[in-house]
């Protein structure tokens, strides 16, 4: 499990400690509300109670004479004081782009559209004056769903746009018709995943400080995307970009994808630091964050697979109905996360015929942000198709996967899609699941337990991964991981910086990436520090960690930039040692020709001869900039198994054993990716059987405290078991992704082995005790 | 009013409207920000801290109902030495978490519960923790740090 890089691995492959555990072990991590700058004065903001209204007026007269109440604004002090409106700059050819303004101005379309917001001294006088604002609503009728969204006579949503219909697709590769004439058998299931979100522990916030003598702005967000923010925040506000810097805290409680959009709240916090030229801090309460923070994959999938009797499948035809709430997030048109589901769902099938029809809905619900993995629905339709397949021609799971996956000889071959399968290894990991799961020993224990009653089921569900993919799925998809940069620098004390585009919030890259640079560089890894998250010394990237792209693109950079440092270092020490450089290796932080221990210069004395004495002709100090490209292949394959014990009585499932088989390449770092695997799988048995946002059919949202939206506890989740496979590298940097998969496999390995120990189909998810005893109920009647 | 609390063996004192919650109490007043606030409704254990030897949600307390006690929050948890507690010690060589963000209030709810129970059986342990959420690890991983504890615990025969 030792990786090769840069001569001999001394930090990579191993479960090093986290450097970031000294500080979050004792309380001394810095998250955005930790931040106490002088002089702040802290917002929040009024919030319709109904899910569409017209606003036909707003009195703040009571509220800006409350004592400790410093402002109070609305729509038209925005609008005056130069904000423009919001939304998604760009889309596919016909997706209907509305644009909003950052507090509602005519109308509120959601619960919980921001109203108003009120500043003052203390978080609790800002609530006070929150309830001293008279609105004057007139409530409309809303749309809660597809159905309502299409009816005759349906309120509309976007009064400009006219239709609740955002954006229709229709896609087809091969003949499908011909397909789906041939087959043997036709399976149809509509399958529903419900309304979810994010959930980070921490929730969304910042804190932005106005600089009125240099005209500069510093926001600290907790944001997955600080330049994006930047960029965005500062055209709304009309501020120069160059004069804003928007960096994280040095910690984030998580995102999860959540908080990788620019939000109204975003902006309206920042023009009001800049009108008041106080600090302005901005920390959402949970409700809000459960309303507004931005929900995911609420999508209905209408799906037909064509398939001949010994399983191949032929022909797909798939209809996604996405409901995308009132606001598209600035900047991700609902069109990226279907168009991924799209590209993604033949994934590792050989199948030639395949048709993909998309639906985007507008509603008044909260808004769709991206949510781990969030082309999901791809792997949940394929999986719980595949598991009907088998239930249909009276075979195993197994069976489908070996009459369709495409192997490891096969390639390179393209997927039906048309991004390049190269590397990618999902055969050989399905073989070491089926191993490891052993489905006949199962089947015996099945039928006995069922004989005493009790109701035992298996369930698998295979995916690959594009994490980050090869440059084709970023061509065909329109988000490919392009290039990242790091720079590298040897500081005078002979330890070395590495400044990363990547955004940490949980991931760990404050130790992956020291890994990385410490073997590179022949340094100590506690004499590597990462530095991180800020748009004013961090190299531009917009989008920063996301799309599972950190473990090669930010661990492929900090490798290129240390390797050009490393180039530097060895350059002047060459002329210190009178030695070619390529005859001088550090080892130790000490830089020696090669195999010669005793005749060296430690790194702290050639930094000192950089920065205080450069030889003539060369620039001081030293420092590396470079940018990684994206390698071949990228693929991440992965098959989850579940056991479930259903009780038909109480209509619990329960896990006695879940197992993760995996391939991700090299581990950096094993215990991160494990920690990444179960964490990520943990969020998918939530999705399987806890978490829904559910709204009224009046718009009304009903899951707005932890008491109704439910996620796992320590008490649902078992153990984990993960199986790491690792294959002949396609390329020296061979760390892939793993921190999406978890929540992608899991939701459709729990749905089929419930489907498997019930004997019926599992068409809608959570899996809530109520709803298994409604399966229950089908099935015996 | 004045509310007057010991906060980890150093006698505290900041004015707080009734209404104050602990949690903002000790976060904002008091600057200790190692309490973390996740949910403002008692459901997430995140701002857990220990009141008078009882673990507490202090989002669910008022400042003034603390007045008088003693409280032990993550930042007291550390040696005089600036050692980490062997709580700490075992999370962070089982890589019990990730974000960080409910970290301390697993923290306070594991050492309170280890003082009750040193021994407790795995069933025990998840039970114990499943008031508090975490939303990164699965979990895997503070139970892991749990057992840890204990095992090294009964080593050194305390």
């Amino acid at each position: 499990m030792s990786a090769t890089i840069g001569g001999a691995a001394r930090y990579v492959g191993a479960s090093v400690h986290r450097v970031e555990d000294a500080r979050v072990l004792t309380g001394r991590g810095r998250y955005v509300d930790d931040l106490h700058l002088p002089g702040t004065v802290h917002a929040a903001f009024l919030r319709s109670p109904y899910a569409h209204a017209r606003i036909n007026g707003i009195d703040t007269t009571a509220a800006k004479a409350l004592e400790g109440v410093v402002a109070v604004y609305t729509h038209e002090d925005l609008a005056a004081g130069g904000v423009y409106p919001m939304g998604v700059p760009e889309g596919p050819p016909d997706y209907k782009l509305p644009t909003y303004t950052a507090l509602c101005s005519d109308k509120a379309l959601v619960i919980g559209d921001p109203v108003a917001v009120v500043v003052a001294e203390s978080r609790y006088v800002a609530e006070d004056g929150l309830q001293l604002i008279e609105v004057d609503y007139e409530p409309l009728d809303a749309v809660a769903t597809f159905e309502q969204a299409t009816a005759e006579g349906a309120p509309i949503v976007w009064d400009g746009i006219g239709t609740n219909v955002m954006y229709r697709e229709d896609i087809a590769v091969g003949d499908v018709a011909a397909a789906f004439a041939e087959a043997d058998t036709v399976i149809r299931r509509t399958l529903v995943s419900p309304r979810m979100t994010n959930t980070p522990m921490e929730p969304r916030g910042g804190v932005c400080e106005y600089d009125a003598g240099r005209d500069e702005l510093t926001y600290y967000v907790a944001t997955q995307a600080p330049q994006l923010l930047r960029m965005f925040v500062s055209g709304l506000i009309q501020h120069s970009p160059t004069k804003m810097r928007v960096l994280g805290p040095g910690d984030i409680g998580g995102s999860f994808g959540q908080k990788v959009a620019c939000f109204k709240e975003d902006v309206v916090v920042c023009w009001a630091a800049k009108q008041l030229k106080r600090p302005v801090k901005w920390i959402e309460d949970r409700v809000e964050n459960l309303s507004v923070g931005g929900q995911a994959r609420e999508e209905t999938m209408e799906a037909a697979f064509a398939v001949k009797s010994d399983g191949t499948i032929i022909g797909i035809d798939v209809h996604m109905k996405m409901d995308h709430g009132a606001y598209p997030a600035v900047p991700f048109p609902a069109a990226v996360f279907t168009t991924l589901v799209r590209v993604m769902l033949p994934s590792y099938l050989r199948t030639p015929s395949y048709r993909f029809e998309t639906t985007i809905y507008a509603t008044n619900k909260g808004q769709y942000v991206p949510y781990r993995g969030p082309w999901a629905a791809e792997t949940l339709v394929r999986e719980r198709m595949i598991h009907e397949i088998a239930k249909e021609l009276g075979i195993e799971m197994a069976d489908v996967y070996r009459a369709n996956a495409i192997t490891l000889d096969e390639q390179p071959t393209k997927m039906t899609t048309g991004p390049t399968l190269e590397g990618m290894t999902v055969a050989n990991v399905i073989e070491r699941a089926l191993e490891m799961a052993d489905v006949p020993g199962f089947r015996a224990e099945q039928e006995k337990a069922r004989k005493e009653g009790r109701h035992l089921g298996l369930g698998f569900s295979t995916f690959i991964e594009a994490a980050p993919g090869p440059a084709d799925y970023g061509e065909i998809t329109g988000l490919g991981a392009g290039r990242d940069p790091a720079v590298a620098r040897l500081e005078p004390d002979g330890k070395v910086t590495v400044i990363t585009a990547q955004v940490p919030h949980g991931q760990g890259h404050e130790t992956t990436l020291a890994q990385i640079a410490a073997d590179e560089l022949g340094v100590k890894f506690e004499d590597v520090r990462i530095e991180h998250s800020d748009s004013r010394t961090v190299p531009f990237t917009l989008i920063g960690t996301g799309g599972s792209r950190s473990a090669t693109m930010g661990s492929g950079a900090a490798l290129v930039a240390s390797r050009a440092l490393k180039g530097k270092i060895l350059e002047i020490g060459s002329g210190l040692l009178e030695v070619a450089p390529d005859d001088l290796e550090i080892v130790d932080s000490v830089v020696r020709p090669k195999g010669v221990p005793d005749r060296g210069m430690p790194l702290g004395q050639v930094a000192q001869v950089a920065y205080f004495m450069p030889p003539v002709g060369m620039e001081g100090g030293l420092e590396a900039l470079d940018a990684f490209a994206q390698p071949p292949g990228g693929w991440v394959a992965s098959t989850h198994v579940c056991w479930v014990e259903v009780d038909v009585e109480t209509g619990e499932v329960t896990i006695p054993r879940y197992l993760v088989v995996e391939d991700c390449g090299t581990m950096i770092n094993p215990a991160i990716v494990d920690g990444q695997v179960r964490g990520g799988t943990a969020q998918g048995i939530g999705i399987a059987l806890l978490e829904e946002t559910v709204y009224s059919d009046e718009g009304q949202l009903l899951t707005t405290t932890f008491m109704d939206y439910l996620m796992p506890t320590a008490a649902e989740i078992p153990h984990i078991e993960i199986e790491h496979m690792e294959f002949e590298p396609l390329a020296e940097v061979n760390y892939r992704g793993v921190g999406e998969g978890g929540t992608i496999g899991a939701p459709a390995a729990v749905a089929n082995a419930v489907g498997d120990a019930l004997g019926v189909s599992v068409d809608r998810l959570p899996l809530s005790p109520a709803r298994v005893l409604e399966l229950v109920d089908a099935n015996q009647s | 009013m004045e509310v007057r609390v010991k906060v980890n063996g150093v006698d505290r004192s900041a004015v707080a409207e009734p209404r104050r919650t602990l949690s903002d109490f000790l976060r904002h007043d008091l600057e200790l920000t190692g309490t973390h606030v996740g949910c403002e409704h008692g459901a997430c254990g995140a701002c857990t801290v220990i009141v008078d030897g009882e673990p507490v949600r202090s989002c669910l307390m008022l400042a003034v109902q603390a007045s008088g006690s003693e409280i032990t929050t993550i930042e007291g948890l550390m040696g005089a030495d600036g050692s980490l507690h062997p709580v700490q010690e075992a999370f962070r060589d089982a890589h019990g978490f990730q974000c960080g963000f409910c970290t301390p209030g697993f923290l306070m709810t594991t050492v309170s519960f280890l003082d009750e129970n040193p021994s407790p059986s795995d069933e025990e342990i998840r039970e114990a923790i499943s008031g508090n959420i975490c939303r990164c690890t699965g979990y895997g991983s503070i139970v892991a740090g749990v057992q840890l504890a204990v095992e090294r615990r009964k080593e050194v025969g305390a």
